[in-house]
């Protein structure tokens, strides 16, 4: 039996529910009709480097206590705002807090005209281009780079061909290096059921909404669960707003480049190539053994889109001595965003890079 | 906070429900089945352009084919200038 309140709690928990009532209809109705969207990416930054529908962005700071710069390579297949979600929950807004020079590349949106952008588009002429910017722009003679998802494909491919590059530290963060590991979608091309030109449209490129629905298969009940959530939460305002950005993202896709797309599948998805140490580009084979400076492999233990075991094989492909593993108890983009990463994985980032970099 | 009695049934639920759901949704059966949906709305729709197309070119409209047409050779225009760019650099 429940324990009996006393008449003056009573009133407090009616008066409580009542006004939590009165913001559930109110958010609710805003929700509805889509009056509140939130305002995403709103660090101020300036545009250092541009090269096509790529930049590269260096936020703005007062507090910049170490060196090198960090460079942040973003996926090619979701909006880099995820990086930059609103005040008071952005991993970028957290690592200027803690002393870091920010720099984001994010790769644009493409079109028609980017169709034919190739793997060595990005890892031999964007990141190569992207890191020299940046060194330029900070005046320093080395980066350090972190790679998100797909962006931690391009940036381990990049620093395997390019040993060269002035880059100190390499962090790779949800990054698929493993293809057999992979579900839905990824399965289905991988046994050869789909072709890419099954779902390359007549733009040249993976449209956005199939790589929506191949993330939604991976958890079918998840959107139930989460609208569960949300009515539990519509009278939290703070939380509303961590919903809708997370929301907006989560169906925020863009199309993926078909070239890019053919090489991934040929030689990443279906030879594993990254693991068979078979994958080529430019007619050369990778050798991800060439990468000899610090890897930091930051993985989620809850990540259904790039599941533990198709990330965790990074460090025995890289031939670093000093290499580590941070493993969280968080989803894809719990890495990077919500109250988690501010408490766990963002501060794990910002403590590995700040021990390899120096005061200034 | 505790959660709310609804929110306990809805997770016992989910718990029993998601597993298997999942579970379906990677098998060789339901593969099979987004990878023919994904086949057929492609002949679908490949079907439905080319008939209206005759209808629309009978009335002399442009039809979905000859925009996509007009913006590839946008692209490729596009292309051959970044090639330019490229060589100059």
């Amino acid at each position: 039996m429940s324990p009996s309140l006393a008449p003056a709690d009573l009133l407090n928990r009616v008066e409580r529910d009542v006004q939590r009532a009165l913001r559930r209809s109110r958010n609710g109705l805003r929700y509805a009709a889509g009056t509140t969207r939130p305002k995403v990416g709103q660090t101020p930054k300036d545009v250092v480097w541009r090269r096509h529908k790529a930049e590269l962005w260096r936020y703005r700071s007062d507090e910049r206590r170490y060196r090198p710069p960090l460079v942040i390579v973003h996926s090619l297949v979701s909006r880099s705002y995820v990086l930059d979600l609103y005040p008071g929950n952005s991993a970028v807004e957290f690592f200027l807090r803690e002393g870091l020079d920010v720099f984001l590349l994010d790769w644009g949106v493409p079109d028609e005209a980017d169709a034919g952008n190739t793997l060595e588009s990005y890892v031999d002429d964007g990141i190569p281009e992207a890191v020299a910017a940046a060194c330029e722009t900070a005046g320093t003679d080395d980066v350090n780079l972190l790679g998100y998802c797909f962006g931690g494909v391009l940036s381990l491919l990049s620093a395997a061909r390019h040993p060269e590059l002035p880059i100190r530290n390499l962090a790779l963060m949800a990054t698929p290096v493993d293809y057999t590991q992979m579900e839905t979608i990824t399965a289905l091309i991988r046994d050869g059921r789909l072709d890419p030109e099954d779902v390359v449209e007549p733009t040249g490129n993976v449209p956005p909404d199939v790589i929506e629905n191949g993330f939604k298969l991976l958890k079918p009940t998840a959107e139930v669960t989460q609208y569960a959530t949300l009515w539990e939460n519509l009278w939290n305002d703070e939380f509303m707003e961590g919903y809708q950005a997370m929301g907006q993202w989560a169906r925020d896709h863009i199309p993926f480049p078909g070239a890019a797309f053919a090489q991934t599948v040929e030689g990443l998805v279906r030879a594993n190539g990254l693991v068979e140490g078979t994958f080529e580009l430019g007619g050369e084979r990778v050798d991800l053994k060439a990468i000899t400076r610090p890897v930091l492999n930051i993985m989620a233990e809850r990540d259904h889109i790039v599941p533990l075991a198709a990330a965790e094989p990074v460090l025995d492909l890289v031939g670093s001595k000093e290499k580590e593993e941070l493993r969280l108890a968080a989803g894809h983009a719990g890495l990077v965003a919500g109250r988690k990463a501010a408490k766990v994985t963002l501060p794990g980032i910002a403590g590995w890079f700040k021990e390899q970099s120096e005061e200034i | 906070m505790a959660k709310p009695l609804w929110r306990k049934a809805f997770d016992e639920v989910d718990k029993r429900v998601s597993r298997p759901v999942e579970a379906g949704a990677h098998s060789d059966l339901f593969g099979d089945l987004v990878t023919l949906q994904i086949k057929l709305a492609r002949r679908a729709q490949r079907e439905v352009e080319r008939r209206t197309r005759r209808v629309l070119h009978a009335v002399n409209l442009p039809t979905a084919t000859d925009v996509r047409r007009l913006s590839e050779q946008v692209a490729s225009l596009q292309r051959q200038l970044r090639e330019l760019e490229n060589r100059q650099r």
